[in-house]
């Protein structure tokens, strides 16, 4: 009992993506959208979110295969890594050994004030650096290695969000830990004791917000978008579907999580286009969608490539000197 | 089966009722069990020397506050010496005193115990918190002297509230120390003050009856204190609730049996604040009454193997809940120092002043509690070393100088400087070396909880989640 709810607790925990209220009010929106602005009958509607092509296709199998897998990974890893307190109580000492700085300096601010703006600067802290990860994900090799996992995905169900390598589990990890622990000891030596986090079953209140609005869209075949001005500020469902999509002009585009501003501002936005059929995956010469092992090792055989090809390269340009200051 | 249980039942039951009858929660009478006693005595139970101290040492308190900057240094000085080396004159009690609602019985120390001091039972051993190299009583001795000359036991320009440095170093260079490193230490020894002989020649009371009173008596507990609240034994200490204290019901507050000193006080504080999570008060006491049973029911004879090691067990209970009270204490102030520097920096004019003040005095009993832990049974070695860099010989001034030794005359030298923020972080530090090396719980004033709990609220949040 206990090992069943270490594995699927996610599903009733408000604090993960795949809670079980989460995924139903995602269902009612879904069915929302494509009854109202599809003008779908609802039957016709049920039936294409339950579409078993999606749900039971080798891709999705691999999926459910790895959420269960990927468990253990967490259960071991989580406990090694370090803790945002650690990075907390390091930052606050730092900032207590500034000199020109002085603590508390604005602990008279009124107290909703300052929790407000802490889970502000919390929330869009924690989306920045989850963009900025997830750009560089796609743009050093190294790291492409490890995020195809996500990538090779050829249909997509709210549980796509875990089929992810572990090792971009502890990346993604250390991110949150780094930001939660340094936006934190800032508050803290700043505003004082006051500072809290408003938070709703337990969850930082904008995550909240970005969870019941259908963030498990974003993994799935239901392609609601927003209007455009919309998606230039917040990325829809379907911005992100495109995200996943194997058309070349859709590559490296929409790495945002909530907020579309970092795509408009680093300059890899792309609105939805409507009704355009997206394909998703990537060709087998670059990832497998299903076969498990080749999911979990060949990111290693990869990585050790890339290793060996910057190698080969040092070792070219070396010769080259080299051979440039023999001959003078 | 079913007479099996029953018979089981009622074993229990008879167990329960054994050791229920057997385990007191006051601490006397216990019965005079010295073997050919012929006197009237009743009650071997006797403490009220160590009472005189405690009365002693709340008076040398109060009187280090009575200088007025220098003029009556002499007056002042001679004045707490009486106190602190006791005096062939009838001392007055200068604290605690009677207040409305709560009369004190006793209003001279000798009304309590005649002949006693402080400076026969004070710390001997090295004392390297403080400057000059000396031993803890060369320490005490500077402080008098200082304090002598300070206006109101307030010394501003080096930092020092005098009553406060004085009183805390003496609840563990005193009493902890002569509970803890003597009478619950080696007079616990087979052959050192034995049971089936007197304490000395004409008592009442055995060797060992009367080496744990003594023991007892430093902690300053009254002896209902296993029923009272941390809260009540936290009003008795303050002159409040005299129902709470007046367990003999005669209106009156007897300083030997039911008052609450520093060491009990400062446990109950520690029980009644921080995490509420600790029992210190109870569980001390709980190990005083029990040892002393022990002792009683070895009926005048001398203590077995078994009982010696009981008692030694109920010793070293008393004595690591005590050390832990003392850090408790040193780990609040160091939380209180580190809030007092936030307050002076937001502070101006005569605000600034009011607030450096209460900082000299928390700093003053952080100062003294981190003596008192070096004044125990062990030597807290590379500890005490990082305790006492944190801490300093003296707290940063206005100036941001600190004290840094004294000079050949003992006048204090402040030729270093430090921020504010640098002393704060040491305030965090010190706060981090007590919780870590005491294994502390109540924790009060502890400046980090509030990053430890929100660290802990967002904990689940660290999500791995990706995209």
């Amino acid at each position: 009992m206990d090992v069943f709810a270490d594995i699927f607790g996610d599903f009733w925990d408000p604090k993960k993506r795949i809670f079980f209220g989460y995924l139903f009010l995602s269902l009612v929106i879904g069915a929302v959208w494509l009854v109202a602005v599809k003008h779908k009958t609802l039957r016709a509607s049920l039936a294409q979110i339950f579409d078993r092509r999606v749900f039971l296709s080798s891709s999705a199998k691999a999926d459910y295969k790895i959420f269960v897998i990927n468990r253990f990974f967490t259960l071991f890893i989580s406990p090694l890594l370090i803790t945002q307190l650690s990075i907390a109580t390091a930052v606050f000492y730092f900032l207590l050994s500034v000199d020109w700085l002085q603590s508390g300096v604005f602990s008279d601010a009124p107290i909703a004030m300052i929790v407000t703006l802490f889970t502000c600067a919390m929330f869009i802290f924690d989306d920045f650096t989850k963009f900025l990860l997830h750009r560089w994900m796609h743009r050093w090799p190294l790291l492409w290695a490890i995020h195809k996992v996500h990538h090779s995905a050829e249909t997509m169900t709210p549980i796509t969000v875990y089929r992810v390598h572990p090792l971009e589990g502890v990346l993604y990890g250390l991110r949150s830990v780094f930001v939660q622990g340094t936006v934190l000891s800032v508050f803290f030596f700043f505003f004082g004791n006051a500072v809290d986090l408003i938070t709703i079953v337990g969850v930082n209140a904008a995550v909240f917000v970005f969870h019941v609005t259908g963030s498990n869209l974003r993994h799935s075949h239901i392609d609601i978008h927003y209007w455009p001005w919309l998606e230039r500020l917040l990325i829809s469902p379907a911005q992100h579907q495109l995200h996943h999509s194997t058309a070349v002009e859709h590559y490296d585009k929409n790495f945002g999580v909530a907020l579309a501003v970092w795509d408009w501002l680093f300059g890899s936005l792309h609105l939805s286009e409507k009704d355009r059929t997206l394909a998703f995956g990537l060709p087998p010469e670059e990832a497998s969608a299903d076969a498990l092992l080749d999911i979990y090792l060949r990111p290693f055989r990869d990585m050790a490539a890339v290793i060996r090809r910057r190698l080969r390269r040092l070792q070219r340009a070396l010769n080259r000197q080299n051979k440039t200051l023999k001959e003078n | 089966m079913r007479s099996i249980k029953l018979h089981t039942t009622a074993l229990a039951l008879i167990a329960m009722t054994a050791t229920g009858a057997a385990a007191a929660d006051v601490y006397g009478p216990f019965p005079v069990t010295l073997k050919g006693y012929e006197g009237e005595k009743t009650n071997s139970v006797s403490y009220s020397g160590q009472i005189a101290r405690h009365a002693l040492h709340d008076s040398l308190k109060k009187a280090a506050a009575l200088g007025n900057g220098g003029a009556n240094a002499a007056e002042v000085e001679a004045l707490m010496l009486s106190y602190f080396n006791g005096s062939d004159a009838d001392l007055d009690i200068l604290a605690p005193k009677s207040k409305d609602g709560f009369p004190i019985k006793q209003t001279t120390v000798n009304a309590i115990s005649k002949g006693k001091n402080i400076s026969g039972k004070f710390y001997k051993g090295a004392m390297p918190a403080w400057p000059g190299n000396g031993t803890g009583k060369d320490a005490v001795m500077h402080m008098i002297k200082m304090a002598a000359k300070a206006d109101k036991g307030f010394d501003a320009e080096n930092g020092y509230d005098w009553g406060q440095v004085i009183s805390k170093f003496t609840m563990g260079a005193m009493m902890y120390n002569q509970s803890v490193d003597n009478y619950l230490d080696e007079k616990l020894a087979a052959d050192n003050k034995p049971n089936d002989k007197p304490y000395k020649d004409g008592a009442y009371y055995t060797g060992k009856e009367h080496s744990w009173d003594e023991g007892f008596g430093y902690w300053g507990a009254p002896a209902h204190a296993m029923s009272l609240t941390p809260q009540q034994a936290y009003a008795i200490a303050k002159g409040k609730d005299l129902a709470a204290a007046d367990a003999n019901g005669d209106g009156m507050v007897d300083l030997k049996t039911e008052y609450v000193f520093g060491p009990a006080y400062y446990a109950a504080g520690a029980d009644k604040g921080g995490t509420k999570s600790t029992n210190y008060m109870h569980t001390i006491m709980q190990a005083f009454i029990d040892g002393r049973q022990v002792i009683a029911d070895a009926k005048g004879e001398a203590l077995s193997d078994e009982a010696r090691a009981q008692l030694k067990a109920h010793a070293a209970t008393i004595e690591s809940n005590w050390e832990k009270v003392l850090a408790e204490a040193a780990f609040k102030y160091a939380g209180s120092v580190y809030k007092d520097i936030n307050k002076m920096a937001e502070a101006e004019g005569e605000e600034k002043a009011k607030a450096y003040r209460a900082y000299v005095k928390h700093w003053g009993e952080l100062k003294g509690f981190a003596m008192a832990l070096q004044s125990g049974r062990n030597n807290l070695g590379a500890t005490a070393v990082e305790l006492n860099n944190l801490v300093g010989f003296g707290p940063v001034t206005m100036d941001n100088s600190y004290v840094t030794g004294i000079d050949a005359d003992g006048n204090f030298v402040r030729d270093r400087r430090m921020t504010w923020n640098d002393y704060q972080l040491n305030m965090l530090k010190t706060q981090e070396l007590l919780k870590g090396k005491f294994g502390l719980k109540s924790l009060a004033n502890d400046q980090l909880a509030q990053l430890e709990g929100l660290a802990d609220k967002m904990k689940a949040e660290a999500s791995a989640e990706t995209d």
